[in-house]
């Protein structure tokens, strides 16, 4: 084979990876949407603040260390113990659910029946404080995620592929990381958990029905105030998990955040409303902008990355406005 | 010699109980019922549905039932419905299904004809029509009824709830049982199985008596036809009342011991067939066509790949499919082509409509469209038509395996006599052949002569070479031209309905000398190519005068002139001239049924003009007819019509006597 | 007429009536300074198919709602099952047992019908999530006990054929059937129906009066009606009550209101115009 066929494979499968990943966080979106109809500008922030506190926590950090020193004019960084990661990913999921709570409690309850924009507007009101108040608590400074992923390329992967070159010399076999396999893997067993969950329990019967219709879902018995708090949850839940994998990537840091604006031309393409639409949209995003940046991309000057997703969505905006998946847009007159 | 006489029973099976004892021995936990309850297919063995009977035939006896009893049973197809048969015949009685959406005064009829002492109804419908009218009923006594929905406040005298009866039956079970034995062996081949009502179509319904010996000769005749087996399955879900679901679910289903599947109810019916996938089927055209409309309007909202993919291997199915199925020659990459449109097309529509198994399917009961009985054997689904009756316990013709085709109804089945009398009526004679009208001496010998040839009421003729029977007309319709050769209105007739052009025709001829036809057009077709001709019209008088769809009509009929002209029989039917009507025939008029059956009689008096027009070859003729608005008055229309000359197709004269 | 009754009658048909389920005190619902339900008060027997009539605007749906809980009265008690009802959210009253239909029809449309009427079931799934994820036997035993309830109302209803359908795909009759469907699936101890009539044809109001009487005869649901239509009323209800401006103006047998000549000032006059 010629060192392009392969070197596009390559580009193929790492594009694969990559919208594994972005379709992680437009999976958030997605869950929030469908069942409280809110547009969470908050999800990138949420996968941030999740990841600094996880970190946070393993490393023992103390919370609030700058705002105490400041106050107190003691120098207090660490609480000198390291907390496992098993304990430290629970202990951050504890937190997530009672952000969850706080966030249904003191934002969302008041703002019941109000127009889409105005909780639009609150989530990116929610996006600022979380940001700030995970800056105050943790720091600010670049931290490195380690909860135990395999990092680095996979030498197994390249000693079994290189055959698969037959005989071009210059292939030494494909190159993965081990990390965006095992991003799959989680990706793949979340969103088969969140389908089951969804589908299977009373918990998700109970969500799909308040996604469908408020008064009906109180007239047989379900408190929204619990299937909300169960939503943000959730979408915090999936928030840390693309704060761990996005984390150990590239460091936790203010630019994680940044990943929700990826995960917004995904969710164009696969519709607001559909959990495989987000998978689909994620996965055309990843492969479409590797392999244009690798085809195209030489001949236009390169950094195609940076906008290739956005023009790929504006075009499905035109064409397509309900996206891969979703449910067809009809205005009622 | 009469067949009807000298056949016997085989190995001592001379009635349906006797065959439920064998199969409850050699196929003791096979499937012998499935129905959908509750969302699951709940399933009985043979040896468990004879256990039901049992239960069931001994309660009867608790409540008294003699023998010679008649039980008439009211119910859609459930298998409780089945079994109440098969326990009225063991206990000597003898069951008369009814058509379940009958109204309560036509129910009363058949009731109190046959003086029921027995009902056993579905539910709280049909409990309220018996009760409704039981006044008037001398002989009736008990009532039981299947599903007790609403039933708790009704008056449990003579009311009994289904699963009562059969528990009643179990606990006097030592009392009954010698009973019960001694009955059952007194039945013979000669001993009524069925009473069935005919829903004639003038006069009231006629009792047909069927006895064991014609219910079950005709299944196993039948079923070696078709080489049916214990591992076929069926799908029950026409009228209990019909004698084609007393052969096929019970005559068939007992002798060759398939299971027989019940729909969970009518709406779901499509639903059930699709999950059952029955390898034996029949269905009356309709039931096609309404299909295969589905099918159409899915495939046009279908994506457009999949909507050509559809049309490109239809196409083909229709060039091969036929063939291929009927076993004859066909080149290799056309069967390649063939097999990649079953894995794409075929198969999955198959099995969408519920055909993914079906090995034999039947349709009968009226003629079929050729092009629709094409589709269903293009994508390799057996369908073959039969002709039959009550009166003969279902077959007289049938198709045999890759001697199929839409317009005849195939050879005579297995131990049936036909003879076709001068008039073009058909006769047959067959171990299926009713016992007799119930309570009915005269109409009995006006149909079955002492030979035991039984008069159809159709007019047909077999084919020279096939040796297949085509049905032309009914026998009192089919008249004779003053050439003698045979004036058959209805057989021309359809061949123009097939025209979308033409909604109506009528053709006369009866002892003249040739035909000439009234044509009505469909103003919805012609209107559509008047649109697309920029053609302009104001009504239908004026579009049935234009010049150019009187030349398009014409085109049509010389077609028809021309395939007509094939049969021998029938080409002095070919149509010399014809005449486009200046308004619709009507209902309100009179000159239709509300069944939108034309009538014949009434239009030939009131456009009689006309006709005398036709015949003495007038160009043109002014007429004014009465007409009825929709509000009721009555108002006159008035018009010059042109009358038309066509072609006809030259016949030598000795062809036109055949037989 | 508004003393609890604790005996129990039989009604000519043959239904047992019994005691007392839920009353009604002195309710007085305000919606800023326009009164929609002024003093009335009234019981709602168990067993009984018990309706109340009105013009339009006489404030019916608004007492449907405070007896589901939609609205809190400013005044008044609501009695129920012998204790008096603390104030509850909609979701709370329904867990006690109170199902409703809604008149403009509240259904998961995107839902299958079969879907929508599990949903009903709700209040009867008692397996906590973790169970369901750990203990998987007994969340499928309670889940096919739940499934064999759906199919007997599915049944009853005779909407076999739409098991499957998506809700929004079904017309209107069918849908009031399914909502219908989904209200009993919660076996309720009382069983409010907002104009469970509205907008049917002659064809589906007499189904719908069936599937009404059935319900309350074979599984002996107490039903609370809104109706407008008055021949249906009497012939569905054992009793009646009478509301016109908020206010209660006849309480007792259709006969007796029938007969009732402030009803038949009000009623009457009000349907008119």
């Amino acid at each position: 084979m010629s060192d392009n066929i392969i070197f596009g494979i390559e580009v193929l499968m790492n594009g694969l990876m990559a919208g594994v990943l972005y379709a992680l966080v437009a999976l958030g979106f997605v869950l929030i949407y469908k069942a409280s109809g809110i547009f969470n500008y908050a999800q990138g922030v949420m996968a941030l603040f999740s990841a600094l506190t996880l970190v946070g926590i393993m490393q023992g950090q103390v919370p609030f260390a700058h705002l105490i020193n400041a106050a107190l004019g003691t120098d207090l960084h660490h609480f000198g113990w390291h907390v496992p990661a098993v304990l430290a990913i629970l202990l951050t999921m504890a937190i997530m659910v009672l952000l969850a709570f706080c966030v249904q409690k003191f934002v969302f309850r008041h703002l019941v029946n109000q127009e889409p924009i105005i909780l639009f507007m609150a989530t990116i009101g929610l996006a600022y404080f979380l940001e700030g108040f995970g800056d105050l608590m943790w720091g600010s400074e670049i931290k490195k995620m380690s909860v135990g992923l395999p990092q680095g390329g996979s030498f197994w992967i390249e000693e079994n592929t290189q055959w698969m070159g037959l005989g071009n010399e210059n292939f030494f076999g494909f190159f993965l990381d081990k990390l965006d396999l095992v991003a799959t893997v989680i990706a793949i067993v979340l969103v088969v958990v969140l389908v089951l969950f969804s589908q299977y329990t009373k918990q998700g019967r109970a969500m799909r029905a308040v996604a469908d219709d408020h008064q009906a879902a109180l007239s047989v018995g379900i408190s929204l105030n619990f299937i909300w708090v169960m939503v943000w949850s959730v979408a915090g839940f999936v928030a840390l998990v693309a704060g761990i994998v996005w984390g150990t990537k590239s460091g936790v840091q203010f630019s994680l955040s940044l990943i929700a604006l990826k995960a917004l031309p995904v969710l164009m393409l696969g519709g607001f409303t559909s959990i495989p639409g987000a998978i689909v949209g994620g996965l055309i995003i990843g492969v479409g902008e590797k392999l244009f940046e690798f085809s195209i991309g030489p001949m236009v000057g390169g950094a195609t990355e940076n906008w290739f997703a956005y023009v790929l969505a504006l075009l499905f905006l035109v064409f397509r406005p309900q996206g891969l998946f979703g449910e067809k847009i009809i205005e009622r007159v | 010699m009469n067949l009807a006489q000298t056949s016997q029973a085989t190995e001592g099976l001379a009635s349906v109980p006797a065959l439920l004892k064998r199969n409850a021995t050699q196929y003791a936990s096979k499937a012998a019922y499935r129905e959908k309850e509750y969302g699951i297919w709940q399933t009985w063995s043979w040896a468990e549905a004879e256990q039901e009977i049992e239960s069931l035939a001994l309660g009867l006896l608790n409540l008294g039932v003699k023998e010679g009893d008649f039980i008439a049973i009211a119910g859609r197809n459930r298998p409780h419905f089945y079994w109440s048969m098969v326990a009225a015949q063991c206990v000597g009685a003898i069951p008369v299904p009814v058509y379940q959406d009958n109204a309560a005064d036509e129910m009363a009829y058949v009731l109190e004809h046959c003086g029921a002492r027995f009902v056993i109804a579905q539910d709280q419908e049909q409990v309220d029509k018996v009760i409704d009218v039981q006044e008037s009923l001398h002989q009736f006594e008990h009532m039981i009824y299947l599903d007790p929905r609403g039933m708790r406040k009704y008056d449990h005298h003579k009311l009994h709830q289904f699963s009562h009866v059969q528990e009643q039956g179990r606990a006097a079970r030592d009392e009954f049982m010698g009973d019960l034995d001694e009955r059952r062996a007194k039945l013979t081949y000669d001993s009524t199985c069925v009473m069935l009502y005919t829903s004639g179509t003038t006069g009231k319904p006629k009792g047909v008596v069927l006895s064991n010996r014609n219910v079950i000769e005709s299944a196993k005749n039948a079923c070696e036809f078709d080489g049916l087996n214990a591992q076929d399955e069926i799908l029950a879900y026409l009228p209990m009342a019909w004698v084609g679901d007393f052969i096929f679910s019970v005559g068939q289903s007992y002798w060759s011991g398939f299971c027989v599947n019940c729909p969970e109810s009518a709406a779901t019916m499509m639903t059930d067939l699709r999950e059952i996938g029955p390898t034996y089927y029949f269905a009356p055209p309709r039931v096609f066509e309404t299909q295969l409309t589905d099918v159409m309007i899915r495939m046009e909202d279908a994506s457009k790949l999949k909507y050509r993919m559809f049309h490109h291997f239809m196409a083909h199915a229709k060039r091969v499919g036929g063939d291929i199925l009927d076993g004859k020659p066909v080149g290799f990459m056309d069967r390649l082509k063939y097999s990649l449109g079953d894995m794409l097309v075929y198969g999955p529509l198959k099995d969408t409509l519920g055909f993914g198994r079906v090995r034999v399917g039947y349709t009968a009961g009226e003629a079929i469209g050729p092009e629709i009985f094409e589709f269903y054997r293009s994508l390799g689904i057996n369908l073959k038509q039969l002709y039959g009756q009550t009166e003969a316990t279902v077959f007289i013709t049938i198709q045999p395996d890759g001697e199929v085709r839409a317009d005849t109804v195939g050879v005579p089945a297995p131990g049936v006599e036909i003879k076709i009398e001068d008039n073009g009526e058909i006769f047959y004679r067959s171990p299926g052949t009713f016992v007799e009208y119930y309570k009915n001496p005269e109409s009995t010998a006006s149909t079955k002569d002492p030979e035991g040839w039984v008069a159809t009421g159709d007019a047909g003729f077999f084919e020279e070479g096939s040796g297949h029977l085509r049905i032309i007309d009914r026998a009192k319709d089919v008249g004779k031209l003053t050439d003698g050769s045979m004036f058959a209105p209805k057989y021309v007739e359809n061949k123009l309905k097939f025209f979308p052009d033409i909604l109506e025709a009528v053709l006369f001829g009866n002892g003249r000398d040739r035909c000439v036809a009234f044509i009505n057009i469909d103003l919805t077709a012609v209107g559509n190519w008047a649109e697309r001709n920029n053609v302009a019209y104001a009504s239908y008088q004026e579009l049935a005068g234009h010049p150019r769809v009187l030349q398009s009509i014409k085109g049509h009929i010389e077609a028809v002139n021309k395939s007509v002209a094939q049969d021998p029989m029938l080409s002095g039917c070919q149509v010399h001239r014809f005449l486009i009507l200046h308004k619709e025939l009507d209902a309100d008029d009179g000159e239709m049924t509300r069944t939108r059956k034309v009538r014949r009689a009434v239009v030939a008096d009131k456009f009689s003009d006309l006709i005398e027009g036709l015949y003495a070859g007038l160009p043109e003729i002014s007429t004014t007819t009465e007409v009825t608005y929709e509000d009721g008055r009555k108002g006159s229309i008035s018009a010059n019509l042109s009358l038309l000359d066509t072609e006809v197709v030259a016949i030598s004269a000795q062809k036109v006597a055949a037989e | 007429m508004n003393d609890v009754s604790t005996d129990s009658y039989v009604t000519a048909d043959g239904r047992t009536i019994g005691p007392t389920v839920m009353e009604m005190r002195n309710i007085t619902l305000r919606f800023g300074g326009v009164k929609a339900i002024t003093d009335i008060s009234f019981d709602i027997r168990e067993g009984e198919i018990r309706a109340i009539i009105g013009p339009n605007g006489a404030g019916k749906s608004s007492m449907l709602n405070v007896i589901s809980g939609f609205y809190v009265p400013q005044e008044g008690e609501v009695w129920y099952k012998g204790k008096k009802r603390p104030q509850m959210k909609p979701y709370e009253v329904a867990r006690q047992g109170i199902a409703r239909t809604f008149q403009n029809i509240a259904l998961f449309e995107g839902m299958s019908v079969l879907d929508n009427v599990m949903t009903g079931r709700i209040r009867q799934m008692k397996t906590g999530l973790f169970a369901q994820a750990i203990w998987k036997g007994k969340a499928e035993a309670e889940e096919m006990a739940n499934r064999e309830a759906v199919e007997r109302i599915i049944d009853f209803l005779e909407i076999q054929h739409i098991r499957k359908t998506p809700v929004s795909r079904l017309p209107y009759g069918l849908k009031k059937r399914v909502e219908l469907a989904r209200a009993l699936a919660a076996e309720p101890s009382i069983l409010l129906l907002d104009e469970p009539m509205a907008g049917m044809n002659v064809e589906e109001k007499e189904d719908m009066s069936r599937f009404i009487l059935d319900a309350n005869d074979e599984f002996g649901t107490t039903i609370a009606l809104i109706e407008h239509d008055m021949g249906v009323v009497m012939d569905l209800s054992d009793r009646v009550v009478v509301m016109d401006y908020g206010k209660k103006i006849g309480d007792g047998t259709p006969d007796e209101v029938i007969n009732n000549q402030a009803v038949i000032d009000a009623y009457l006059g009000v349907a008119h115009d």
